[in-house]
């Protein structure tokens, strides 16, 4: 007990703490409109896919500062999305495997440019920990970033509230109601990808779809209600941020990354089974909602 | 650049024409091929050969040997080599398995496992490791060359007395590094002799010059860095008053960045000393992509470093 | 053999297994489940090694194995309870490696089992790493262990061929012959892990993902056949090794990232080209067909 108490006094463990719980929160909000439009997995290859940017963006410009890779990585990554929804709507191919395509090319070219980079001579070393994420490391300025993405998300959620609701259960009606579904699921696949690149760096390109994904899919066990979704789902990457820090800091040589990802699942797991709305346990009131249930999940895709 | 593929090309062709016959092919004049794992053997190799030898070195400078990825022009010079020396001690991580079955075609050296046993370092926590970074201990460095140059001798026995006598030459070189870098590091004061670097590099130099080592990372650069490392290091950096700590020029320097960061925030200022090699070395054609220079220079770097006051 | 010989054997093997397996994993709308399982495989590979603790083949390719049916199974009941397939295969893919990377940094400390190189594979090696067999002489291991899943795949494919086809495009009209769809569901998950594995060893998790989704893909394409799909695909697939390796050599630089490379190449060749489904072919019919 005295080794956490002075745990919190050391500020390494507190911009690292602080920055998880953020970056969680972020991820969790974001990760429930991803949830609600069926693309979970886009969050996994989007994050591969950010790969041959990073690289690339090292490469032309011989800079290793982050807001260069951090563009790289965006770059590549919108345009993998952009590829996505090309192959997915201009071909029979369905999005599964039009992502699966996606991110393994994306991810074997990324491969073959850091090889590259790494015979280019010095300078290049830790392009790699890009890939796996290093959360331990994080600094005051970390904190900074991952609190104003926060920030950023959570503006961008509740302000527009009312449109994202409209948009993410009844896309058809959006543009009869004068909203610009369009312009919002382009701010949706902006957001998506600004997340993923700056929370990448933390917990590594594998884990970051959990982040995303796991917090949401918990929380959609708790409630219906959107504005509920995204609180929740926010509270549950928060708290799987903080827990996964505090166990990995418990004992030496712990990685912070996967021990939030389990935490997270954790949490899933109790949802799962205890969940107010969907619970396992509440097979009844499950049954009785399928009506409900059924426009919150199939209500956000487009076809 | 359309030159150098060019020639890769020429050699490739050639390499594979030649791949079927080239037993017979390597008589006399032309230099025995030598391949190196690490930049620090493929230099001091080259050094004990001369013109016999022609060394190539896979990993370049700022390469990572414990995440090294081969290409096919390293394979190609595997192929073709006569000889190869790697460290070995799982210094190359998986690429041990692939030295081994290489072994059987020609001959083939570990320098980390060619020196006498008990004077390895291993981990404190898990004795059955063994630190591989065997080079930073320069006499027993001297060890593992001596058993290179065997080899080397025994792939060409008319050029003995050339073999021994550049081997001789170079080991003098390494005697007067020896005695510079002990003078160097010598006079730092005694509650300052802590080196604190990124990844546990350096076990072997701070026992030659009686330091104290603390890597944030294990022995391999695999594993990731926990909260607890960069605490502790925090904390004993500021208990201890230490003023400096280094950044390998292999890895990240992140996890430095954020120690640094958080012993001045526990009101400690602690400076960069500086950026060390350790398992790669300098830029080739410059005084750090020699093993001599690059020793000098950590040595240099570390004495500067320490020996200014921190407040 | 020359060494070169070895790898586009083994490139092409790697090719064949995965596009046959890869036609039935679009098919059937599982195409992330191939990311899935390369990714869990490392959970079971961790394990063999911590109940065996030692590091060859044979268990790790059991512990693989079980992995990959574990995370099929555990796909398949979240489905059962109402969660979406991208969100199922998301969960429990990362929940899984997130466990296999916590076990390596507790339990296997630091013998060297790295993330690292089981993501990327490292198949420039492999010609070096053989086993001696009766006849044949010298053989490389992982290409002896590629020949023989191709071996089965395709055995498996051919023996129940008809069932495959039943159960992949109408598994209701299998269901009502008699057909045990759930069991072939699990068997056709046993090959995609099998698969997976070997190839793994080979090429990495990244190279398996790009060799069983993209060709089968970009088969999907040119044809509306299953067989013609299978082949092409299996074709297409042992090209992109060969033509990765050809890329690696000229760039000097990975060689299964390449191989990864390649397989887009051919996929966007086959976007813009292909006589049915291909971009061109659309432009010069414009309405219509889609």
């Amino acid at each position: 007990m005295i080794r956490l108490l002075s745990l919190f006094e050391s500020s390494n463990f507190q911009w690292v703490f602080i920055s998880t719980i953020l970056l969680g929160m972020a991820a969790g909000m974001v990760g429930v409109m991803s949830n609600l439009r069926q693309q979970g997995l886009m969050s996994d290859a989007i994050s591969h896919a950010a790969l041959p940017g990073v690289i690339l963006a090292f490469l032309l410009t011989g800079e290793k500062q982050l807001p260069v890779l951090i563009i790289g990585a965006g770059i590549s990554g919108l345009i993998a999305a952009f590829f996505i929804y090309g192959i997915e709507q201009s071909t029979r191919i369905k999005r599964d495997a039009a992502m699966g395509i996606i991110l393994s090319v994306f991810f074997g070219g990324g491969i073959m440019l850091l090889s590259i980079a790494n015979r280019s001579g010095g300078g290049q070393s830790g392009l790699d920990s890009f890939i796996f994420g290093q959360a331990a490391s994080m600094v005051r300025s970390d904190t900074y970033v991952m609190g104003g993405l926060a920030l950023l998300v959570m503006l961008l959620i509740f302000v527009f509230f009312k449109q994202w609701k409209v948009v993410l259960f009844d896309p058809q009606h959006a543009n009869m109601m004068g909203i610009n579904a369009h312009l919002f699921s382009s701010l949706y696949t902006f957001l998506l990808v600004l997340v993923i690149v700056i929370v990448i760096q933390a917990v590594g390109v594998i884990l970051m779809a959990a982040l995303l994904i796991i917090p949401a899919l918990s929380a959609r066990y708790w409630t219906h209600s959107l504005l509920i979704l995204f609180l929740l789902s926010g509270f549950f990457g928060g708290f799987a941020g903080a827990a996964g820090t505090l166990i990995s800091s418990s004992e030496s040589n712990l990685p912070t990354g996967p021990f939030i990802v389990v935490t997270s699942s954790g949490i899933f797991i109790l949802s799962l089974f205890f969940g107010a709305e969907k619970g396992l346990f509440h097979l009844k009131r499950y049954i009785n909602k399928t009506a409900l249930q059924s426009d919150g999940t199939s209500g956000g895709d487009e076809k | 650049m359309k030159k150098q593929s060019a020639a890769m090309g020429l050699m490739l062709i050639g390499g594979l024409l030649t791949a079927c016959g080239d037993q017979e092919q390597q008589a006399d004049e032309s230099p025995v091929k030598v391949v190196a794992t690490t930049s620090q053997i493929g230099d001091s190799v080259s050094e004990i050969g001369g013109d016999l030898v022609e060394v190539t070195s896979l990993m370049g400078p700022g390469v990572d040997p414990h995440s090294y990825q081969a290409t096919q022009n390293d394979i190609n010079a595997l192929q073709e080599a006569d000889i190869v020396f790697y460290n070995g001690l799982h210094l190359e991580g998986k690429m041990d398995e692939i030295f081994e079955q290489i072994s059987g075609s020609k001959p083939v050296l570990a320098l980390g496992e060619a020196v006498e046993e008990e004077n390895l370092l291993t981990d404190a926590d898990n004795p059955e490791v063994v630190d591989p970074h065997i080079w930073f201990d320069v006499p027993l460095w001297k060890e593992a060359l001596e058993s290179a140059t065997s080899e080397l001798i025994e792939l060409l026995p008319e050029d003995e007395e050339v073999l021994e006598d550049q081997k001789n030459a170079y080991f003098e070189e390494l005697d007067s590094l020896i005695e510079e870098s002990e003078n160097l590091m010598g006079s730092i004061d005694e509650e300052k002799r802590v080196l604190v670097t990124a990844h546990d590099a350096f076990g072997y130099f701070g026992r030659m010059h009686d330091l104290e080592v603390i890597g944030l990372q294990g022995l391999s650069t695999e594993d990731e860095v926990g909260i607890n490392e960069i605490q502790q290091t925090v904390n004993l950096l500021t208990e201890r008053e230490i003023p400096s700590v280094f950044v390998e020029s292999s890895i990240s320097d992140r996890s430095i960045q954020a120690v640094i960061q958080g012993a001045e925030q526990s009101g400690h200022k602690v400076s960069l000393g500086g950026e060390l090699y350790s398992d790669a070395m300098g830029e080739e054609e410059t005084e750090e992509g020699t093993y001599i220079g690059m020793y000098l220079h950590n040595a240099k770097t570390i004495s500067k470093a320490l020996q200014e006051d921190g407040e | 053999m020359s060494y070169t010989a070895w790898i586009l054997l083994t490139g092409s093997l790697v090719g064949i297994s995965c596009g046959l397996v890869g036609v039935l994993l679009i098919l059937r709308k599982m195409a992330m489940m191939a990311d899935a399982i390369s990714h869990t495989v490392l959970l079971g590979i961790v394990s063999a090694y911590l109940i065996s603790s030692s590091l060859d083949g044979g268990s790790m390719l059991i512990g693989a194995m079980l992995a990959g049916l574990l995370t099929a199974w555990l796909v398949q009941w979240f489905e059962s309870t109402g969660i979406h397939s991208d969100a199922a295969i998301g969960v429990v893919f990362t929940t899984l490696f997130a466990i296999g990377v916590i076990l390596i940094s507790t339990s296997v400390g630091n013998v060297h089992l790295d993330v690292n190189h089981a993501l990327m594979g490292e198949i420039s090696f492999i010609p070096w790493n053989t086993v001696h067999l009766p006849v044949i002489g010298q053989i490389p291991q992982a290409t002896l262990l590629l020949m023989i899943i191709t071996i089965i795949v395709i055995a498996v494919i051919a023996l129940f061929y008809k069932e495959w086809k039943v159960t992949t495009f109408d598994p209701a009209l299998a269901a009502s012959l008699g057909i045990p769809v759930l069991l072939m569901h699990y068997v056709f998950m046993t090959l995609v892990s099998v698969t997976t594995v070997a190839a793994f060893d080979a090429v990495g998790a990244i190279m398996v993902v790009a060799m069983l989704i993209t060709p089968a893909a970009a088969a999907n394409l040119w044809t509306d056949k299953l067989l013609t799909m299978l082949i092409i695909s299996a074709v297409i697939g042992a090209a992109s090794s060969c033509a990765g390796y050809g890329i690696a050599i000229w760039l000097n630089t990975s060689i299964s990232g390449s191989m990864a490379f390649a397989t887009g190449i051919l996929f966007v060749f086959s976007y813009l080209f292909s006589p049915r489904h291909g971009q061109l072919a659309k432009w010069f019919h414009k309405p219509g067909e889609i």
